[in-house]
């Protein structure tokens, strides 16, 4: 499979990341654990700082949390402008309880209002985009009570 | 000198010289900043009646690219005998102060400027420099860019998950607004901030506000550092280095908004490493510039460093407790990043420094411990504790 991010990449992270872009253009929400010692190790990163294993095992997880915490953003900023016509736009940090707690961020559709810290959130899998500057991406919604 | 004190670094070193070029709103200077930082470092020898020539250690943090080997032939360098950038990004200041410290109390270098310069003249924006194109791509991809952004996740889960009012954020600018009215260099002197501008100002990025971010500016900012010995016989009341540790602890560093606990500014660890290697405490500084690139990040740093706890904050963080000359903790007495302008933290250093001197615009009569703080949020930070000759 051509994977779109590979042509879009993003070199500014930890960067072992490449198997979660890689599933969401599969159309599934994966979450790397330790193949050694079965902790959650998210930012995925290249060695388990707990058990000294390099192997992982990416595990498809329901995209479904709660807000950990989140922002609003009124203002175009330079590196995301491709953004500018949904300013203001809100950004969650989502909590996953079924992947340890692992925090993914997104952007939130759909109504606001109800957005805080600890609001239910289900999450869905949008295809590459130019706001996403290339990348798959999960996009969050509030779950209702 | 209780157990743990750092002794190779309490007190063996000191700031002598203090250099600005004048602060420009960003891209207005229209110099290069490599010109900026040759006039600041200039400025700072001359400050402590030291011969720019003399200058043998270059240290700076971030992004800066105007190094040692780039300066020499203007500053007629005899020797460069030590250079080197701390990590990462503002977090690293008062950690430069520690490398510089390290190289002098080593035999490495005996003259060190500590310097940071900026100019958007010649480049991007500042705010993209001053990332290092490492923002990861779970945040570029999903709308975040900017510190803003960043930083006020964390503090949103500050005011959602610890109940630390927002109105502290509100009180962190009201401060450094106000004491930058009776700074002439400060960028922000004539903003006549008020309870209600603040309140009617635009959002950037909720919980903040307009007022409640840096502003970037043009300039070049330099401390010159020598042994404690030399300094005794300098033109200027030497300000001590007490300690400045770097760091970062399990739960923190490069983790993508994973930090734990979420809402922190980086200084645990760090801040209770500062106490402990100079001796003192949190109730014995007598002034803080306290590095705010956004207002919450202030707050946490405060709490961080124990001068109160999420609890108390709303107590502790109030514009009669933070203000010159009568407060319990005068912090930001330049106008701080926010009102004075942002020359990525350093100016903070000087400010540091003049309060041992007694030059401050807002002086806090008699002032000898003299607490900076590096830039908060950042993946690995730094604080310092400068004092006067009856501090060491």
């Amino acid at each position: 499979m051509e994977y779109s991010f590979r042509a879009h990449r993003i070199a500014g992270g930890i960067g072992a990341d490449d198997r979660f872009w890689e599933s969401l253009e599969e159309g599934v929400f994966r979450l790397p654990r330790c193949a050694g010692c079965d902790r959650w190790m998210w930012p995925a990163h290249f060695r388990c700082g707990g058990c000294g294993s390099w192997e992982q095992r990416w595990e498809p997880v329901e995209p479904v949390g709660s807000v950990y915490s989140w922002t609003r953003s009124w203002y175009v900023f330079d590196r995301t402008a491709e953004r500018a016509e949904d300013v203001p736009y809100v950004v969650v940090v989502a909590e996953i309880p079924a992947a340890g707690g692992a925090r993914v961020v997104g952007v939130l559709d759909g109504p606001d209002e109800g957005v805080r810290v600890g609001a239910p959130l289900r999450g869905r899998i949008d295809a590459p985009s130019a706001k996403s500057k290339g990348y798959a991406a999960v996009r969050w919604s509030l779950a209702g009570e | 000198m209780g157990k743990g004190v750092n002794r190779m670094m309490r007190g063996t070193t000191a700031v002598v010289g203090i250099g600005e070029t004048p602060f420009h709103k960003r891209g207005t200077s229209g110099e290069p900043a490599l010109k900026l930082a040759l006039r600041a470092i200039v400025a700072a020898a001359e400050d402590a009646g030291i011969a720019p020539s003399e200058i043998d250690g270059f240290v700076s943090y971030g992004s800066e690219r105007n190094d040692g080997q780039r300066m020499m032939s203007a500053l007629g360098t005899e020797e460069l005998r030590f250079g080197a950038l701390v990590w990462t990004h503002g977090g690293g200041i008062p950690g430069a102060l520690g490398l510089a410290a390290t190289a002098i109390v080593t035999g490495q270098a005996e003259v060190v400027a500590v310097y940071r310069a900026m100019s958007e003249s010649g480049g991007r924006r500042l705010r993209v420099d001053v990332a290092q194109d490492d923002t990861a791509a779970q945040q570029l991809v999903n709308g975040l860019d900017g510190p803003a952004q960043m930083c006020a996740l964390r503090t949103m889960r500050l005011i959602e998950a610890e109940g630390v009012p927002a109105r502290t954020l509100r009180e962190m600018a009201l401060v450094s607004y106000h004491h930058a009215k009776r700074n002439p260099r400060a960028i922000g002197r004539d903003a006549a901030l008020d309870e209600r501008i603040y309140d009617e100002s635009r959002w950037i990025s909720e919980p903040y506000r307009l007022f409640d971010c840096s502003r970037e500016s043009d300039a070049g900012v330099a401390v010159i550092m020598v042994s404690a010995e030399r300094a005794k016989d300098l033109r200027q009341r030497p300000a001590y280095l007490l300690g400045a540790p770097m760091g970062a602890v399990k739960g923190w560093g490069v983790l993508e908004e994973n930090h734990d606990p979420y809402w922190s500014a980086g200084f645990r660890g760090v801040a209770d490493r500062l106490w402990r290697e100079t001796g003192y405490g949190p109730g014995d500084v007598d002034v803080a510039q306290i590095y705010e690139n956004m207002t919450g990040m202030g707050v946490s740093a405060l709490i961080e460093h124990r001068f109160c706890d999420p609890a108390t904050a709303g107590d502790f963080i109030t514009f009669d407790n933070l203000t010159a000359p009568d407060g319990g903790l005068p912090i930001n007495t330049s106008g701080g990043n926010l009102a004075e302008g942002f020359i990525h933290g350093m100016s903070l250093v000087s400010e540091a420094v003049r309060q041992i001197r007694g030059t401050s615009p807002n002086q806090v009569p008699g002032a000898s411990l003299s607490l900076m703080t590096g830039g908060p949020g950042d993946p690995v930070v730094s604080t310092a504790l400068l004092g006067d000759a009856s501090t060491v």
